[in-house]
């Protein structure tokens, strides 16, 4: 237990210790999935409990006898006599399963454990077992992406709430009534083996890329908080791609589609937070390292013949990160990629994004057609964009009242400030001056 | 020489777990806030030190002198740690205590005067280095 920092006079010039920006909540993550290892998944709080106590310590030792060489294996270290204090008074006062604590006592205070805690192979097990445990279809995907937030990556109930727009009671009972159901289900805190882990290999990157697409997507919350989204996914799904069980094209794909996106992220609002479109956007500040890194998972991705979603949205995201400028982006092989996700999937909302592609390829006549089409089917019958890409079209072929209708229908149902902006400035550049 | 004014107090801060809720990053944040308070009092003069008290506990009690680990009370009543104040009175004392970063965290925080006049308030005054 622990408090308020220290302490006497002569060193009260000392400060929190400048580290590298969110060990502590990376560190988090690894921590809790190797002390759930010891202590068995039905014990998630306890680790997340002397997870927390071990940096709090951390942060009131270290500015006093500096950072030690090994922050990592110090917190680790600290968690696991803590964990063991606890451990041995549950023993005091209820004297229950005796073995068991003689075990874990015997692993922890294993001298040769202490200089290097655990493998890393080890660690990588660790932290998968986490997040499939996260990531298991008894809890609902709400649940299953709030509880990879909090394990995995370290975020509060505050922050998640943040992130997705909820209460911080809300987030925080959720919290509580998943980890119940893991305890209830006795989920057991393994990696999938044999026909179970192809589907269970699916939920886990489901959930990595809703992570992905709630940080991704430009609608409300805080957009730093959205951006550590993105990032917490792209370190979850680069954990998913380096090991063994999970190194499959589909994990690839997925990671690539997220690199590839999150490449452009920051050139997508303006200053002032208006949302600019491709077109409009400074492609040089798109991150060509991220660019670099999403075509060579692209790659990887492109072995055996299973094709999944997330192939076809890199492809996508590829051929935008490969153009030099808008005018040479490469729409056909848009167009194509789209018509065989569209084979994948019966969204509306992707057919409406092929529409795009295909009034690129083919004129705006064939995106209205394409567009009427499917225009009556939920979400889209009420969805801002579905008129945008309408009033676009029409605009193209000069229909400008038409165009008009359309970009005020669009107004009307945007809910963004930033949408709302840009469709306005939509509409003033139609007014006939 | 202490201008005659001045009086000592000791805030006794209770509540050990009010970073349950907040995440690595946020405890990072708040552990910064909790440094810059103390060394901001401490460099005016208004702190002379102040510690964190560890959880390993005995208690001696009773004629016998009984020796038992605990008593395990509950988180947001057990002591945390202290402040050592010299400060104009009361108010100032307590107008300090409201700044305590871990008020909105459960924490709470006593105000108490030291008595005025003790063996170890005289130690104090005439040898400074013993607080210290």
């Amino acid at each position: 237990m622990s408090a308020p920092p220290p302490e006497s006079p002569a060193l009260a010039a000392a400060e929190v210790p400048r580290l590298t920006e969110h060990l502590f909540r990376h560190e988090a993550g690894r921590l809790v999935s190797m002390l759930t290892g010891i202590f068995g998944i039905d014990r998630l709080q306890l680790a997340e409990d002397v997870v927390q106590e071990a940096m709090v310590r951390a942060l009131q030792t270290w500015p006093y006898d500096g950072v030690p060489r090994n922050p990592a294996a110090w917190l680790m270290q600290t968690a696991k006599h803590l964990a063991l204090d606890v451990v041995r008074r549950e023993r005091r006062f209820h004297e229950k399963e005796p073995a068991v604590i003689v075990a874990m006592e015997q692993r922890l205070a294993d001298p040769g454990a202490s200089a290097a805690p655990f493998f890393d192979d080890e660690i990588a097990d660790d932290r998968l077992r986490l997040i499939f445990a996260c990531c298991h279809p008894v809890l609902t995907p709400e649940a299953q992406t709030a509880l990879a937030l909090k394990t995995l990556c370290g975020f509060s109930p505050g922050e998640i709430a943040t992130a997705f727009l909820a209460t911080e009671a809300a987030i925080a009972k959720r919290l509580t009534r998943a980890k119940q159901t893991l305890q209830e289900q006795r989920v057991a805190f393994e990696i999938p083996s044999g026909a179970e882990l192809a589907t269970r290999l699916d939920g886990v990157r489901q959930v990595l890329y809703l992570l992905f697409n709630e940080g991704y997507k430009a609608s409300g919350g805080d957009s730093l908080v959205r951006g550590e989204l993105c990032r917490e996914a792209i370190r979850l799904t680069a954990l998913l791609a380096a090991h063994p069980v999970a190194d499959e094209p589909a994990t690839h794909a997925l990671f690539a589609l997220m690199l590839l996106n999150a490449a452009r992220l920051p050139a997508r609002t303006d200053d002032s937070g208006n949302l600019l479109r491709l077109a409009e956007q400074d492609r040089s500040t798109w991150d060509h390292r991220l660019i670099a890194s999403g075509l060579h998972h692209l790659q990887l991705a492109a072995t055996g013949d299973a094709l999944s979603e997330y192939h076809l949205q890199a492809g996508i995201a590829a051929c935008h990160c490969t153009a030099p400028d808008y005018a040479s982006t490469d729409w056909p092989t848009i167009l194509a990629h789209y018509d065989q996700w569209l084979r994948l999937t019966d969204s509306p909302v992707v057919a409406l994004n092929r529409a795009v592609a295909l009034a690129k390829v083919a004129g705006p006549e064939a995106g209205i057609r394409a567009v009427e089409a499917i225009r009556h089917r939920p979400p889209l019958d009420a969805y801002y964009l579905t008129f945008a890409v309408l009033g676009e079209f029409e605009a193209q072929r000069h229909c400008l009242p038409a165009a008009t209708a359309h970009f005020q229908r669009a107004r009307e149902l945007a809910e963004l400030p930033s949408e709302q902006n840009f469709l306005a400035k939509k509409l003033r550049g139609l007014a006939p001056s | 020489m202490e201008t005659p004014e001045k009086s000592d107090y000791l805030l006794l801060f209770r509540g050990t777990d009010w970073y349950r809720d907040l995440s690595p990053d946020e405890i990072q944040a708040k552990m910064t806030t909790w440094m810059a308070w103390f060394n901001g009092l401490v460099a005016d003069g208004r702190c002379l030190g102040g510690q964190s008290l560890d959880a390993e506990t005995r208690v001696v009690s009773g004629k016998a002198r009984n020796v038992s680990d605990g008593p395990f009370t509950e988180a947001k009543e057990t002591v945390a740690g202290y402040f050592m104040l010299r400060v104009s009175g009361v108010d100032e004392a307590v107008a300090i205590a409201k700044d305590c970063p871990g008020l909105p965290h459960g924490m709470t925080v006593e105000v108490r005067p030291l008595m005025a006049r003790c063996h170890a308030s005289e130690l104090a005054d005439s040898s400074p280095a013993a607080v210290a």
